[in-house]
């Protein structure tokens, strides 16, 4: 592995991406109108701080700018304002230098070429990546047998499955021996087990240590593989923490979802029965959803407040339908950092 | 590392890339071979049917035929049209590679796992058309063999390495003019009307069918700052009437000038162009 020095792997302070929403046209362009376009800051404020040799997440939903934090990171987008050093390096000043320490798997298996063959594929890379000829064969070599495609290496890439081309996406980043890896959403379209597999092999990748960025909007991804965790939603990180520190910060040792008739608005509407159902527990969400409406409330013991539950629901003239005890999750955690859901 | 070792073995690594380059795309051509056969087709089918329009004009008239060679510098009509043709489809191929090579990195999904590897972008804008000189080679050897079979008309090989000549001293202006449309990929993330444009303007005023010295006198202003034109004005010359390279050294002279001002332009278009991509997000966009 190509080692460069100390400090952390990765260190932004301030950084900020900025989009324009909607179009002008090439008429407003000629006559030199005002760009009256909304600006709107995909990233606003990231400082992160990224230890080598961790696996470090990035948590959030869709669209909270994980993706756009990594882009700028792997220099394939610039920074609006705010620094961003990969191993030392700045993103913008020092990109070349960046590209050639890390290695990164930004796209799907789609970014492949179908019609060559696995080994075919890394061989052009390896040149892209400027691996020595001497020495490219055997880099070539371990990076197929690291994702286990070493059996398959003269295939036509179109007759691999989805989750045997995300591993050659994964080879393909391993091929400059990087020190640092950057892994958006990499199960993202896997099926459970090809999911599995690969994060064993994001795991295996810290073992051999290596640093990994990694952005999922997978609760239990990130809770499996992360030695720390950012929680990020609306371009800012809202808690940064390793994922048992997180999961501590929800003051409750359980977590219950009920699910309840949803009452009509003739009869008060839900009002009455979340006030009720306040009184013996911490209410952390709630929502209707076909005709029903779902609470999820923090208890320190389920065994408790089940029962009392039942009672509450009782007095608010409704029943309550189903329950569903479970352990504190991250999801837990960014439900009540954000008041929405992982996957809303 | 000092910083020129550093930077020699940048260079070495780009030119290995740059050859990977090639070599990828040429494996992805033999995968479908069937390509080559429809190169076989045209080359000869479309000069084939100007030359039978040209018979169908003129007949066996000697009068047309020396009017003609007093306007062309060269009574052989096929001749000129297949290296007007052949010239052309090479053309049209270099105008294309650059910026369909990036359009189709992009449509694919590639280009973001390109621009994250060290690679020079020269790499990816050249590397992939470089495979299209053997294209270009195959084309002109099917046309060089159909002129000769089907119109008689003997090229000799002193005249072909003349040719080569001139087609190596007009690769610049070519490839030049190819990166900046690859340039105007990534801004517009769109190229096929500018170069459909372009090839239009290329066969109105370069004469790619007919001598230039018909064009009225601004058109033939037009026609003398367009790269092509001494392209395929030179090879007729080296190729049909006999010219030596010296008589040729102001032309060449004037089109590998051309060339260099295109690659530097082509090379601060597209360092402006991935800028603009890096700054709005766009690389990815399709």
């Amino acid at each position: 592995m190509n080692a460069s020095g100390s400090g952390p792997a990765i260190e932004t302070n301030g950084l900020v991406k900025e989009f324009e929403r909607g179009r002008r046209t090439i008429w407003e362009r000629v006559r030199r109108e005002p760009d009256q376009r909304e600006r709107f800051r995909a990233v606003d404020g990231v400082d992160l701080s990224v230890a080598r040799g961790e696996i470090f997440g990035l948590l959030g939903p869709n669209g909270a700018g994980k993706t756009t934090t990594m882009r700028m990171l792997a220099t394939l987008l610039e920074p609006t304002s705010g620094t961003a050093t990969v191993l030392g390096r700045d993103v913008v000043r020092e990109a070349r230098e960046v590209r050639r320490r890390m290695g990164a798997v930004l796209s799907d298996g789609r970014s492949v070429y179908w019609k060559l063959t696995a080994r075919e594929n890394l061989e052009y890379f390896a040149a892209l990546y400027h691996v020595p000829a001497g020495t490219a064969r055997q880099r070539i070599q371990a990076a197929l047998e690291a994702v286990t495609l070493a059996d398959r290496a003269d295939d036509y890439v179109e007759r691999f499955s989805t989750g045997m081309r995300q591993r050659l996406v994964l080879a393909r980043a391993l091929l400059p021996d990087p020190e640092l890896l950057l892994l958006d959403e990499p199960t993202v379209g896997l099926d459970p087990q090809s999911a599995r597999d690969l994060r064993d092999r994001v795991v295996g990748l810290r073992e051999q240590g290596r640093t990994v960025l990694l952005t999922t909007h997978y609760m239990e991804e990130a809770d499996q593989l992360c030695d720390r965790i950012a929680i990020i939603d609306h371009g800012r990180i809202a808690a940064l923490d390793t994922p048992a520190a997180l999961k501590r910060t929800i003051a409750a040792a359980e977590v219950v979802r009920l699910e309840l008739p949803a009452p009509a608005p003739s009869n008060g509407g839900v009002a009455p029965v979340l006030e009720r159902l306040g009184r013996v527990g911490t209410i952390a969400h709630s929502e209707r959803q076909d005709g029903a409406l779902l609470v999820t409330m923090h208890c320190r013991s389920a065994r408790d407040f089940v029962p009392a539950a039942f009672d509450a629901a009782r007095d608010a003239g409704t029943v309550i339908r189903h329950v569903e005890v479970v352990p504190v999750t991250l999801e837990d955690v960014f439900l009540s950092l954000t008041g929405r859901g992982l996957r809303e | 590392m000092s910083g020129g070792e550093g930077r020699l073995a940048s260079l070495i690594g780009d030119l290995r890339a740059f050859g990977a380059a090639a070599r990828k795309e040429w494996r992805l051509l033999r995968r479908y071979p069937s390509l080559f056969i429809g190169f076989l087709f045209w080359p000869i089918a479309l000069p084939t049917a100007y030359v039978l329009q040209a018979q169908g004009y003129a007949g066996s008239s000697v009068a047309a035929t020396n009017a003609f060679a007093s306007r062309a510098g060269t009574g052989e009509i096929a001749g000129f049209l297949f290296l007007g043709w052949a010239t052309y489809m090479w053309i049209s191929m270099i105008l294309w590679g650059p910026g369909t090579a990036l359009r189709t990195e992009q449509v694919r999904g590639s280009l973001e796992a390109i621009f994250i590897t060290p690679a020079s972008r020269l790499v990816v804008i050249f590397g992939p058309a470089v495979s299209q000189v053997i294209w270009a080679l195959w084309m002109f050897a099917v046309v060089g063999m159909a002129m000769g079979v089907f119109f008689g008309v003997d090229l000799g090989l002193a005249a072909v390495l003349r040719a080569l000549t001139v087609i190596i001293l007009a690769v610049p202006a070519l490839y030049g003019l190819g990166a900046l449309f690859a340039a105007i990929v990534l801004r517009f993330g769109e190229v096929h009307a500018l170069v459909q444009t372009v090839r239009g303007l290329f066969t109105v005023f370069c004469g790619m069918t007919f001598p230039i010295i018909i064009l009225p006198e601004w058109a033939r202003a037009v026609a003398l700052a367009l790269p092509p034109t001494y392209l395929i004005g030179d090879l007729r010359h080296v190729l049909l009437t006999g010219a030596s390279l010296t008589d040729l050294v102001p032309d060449l002279a004037i089109l590998l000038t051309i060339g260099i001002a295109l690659c530097l332009l082509a090379v601060v278009a597209f360092r402006s162009t991935e800028r603009y991509a890096r700054r709005g997000g766009s690389l990815a966009q399709y």
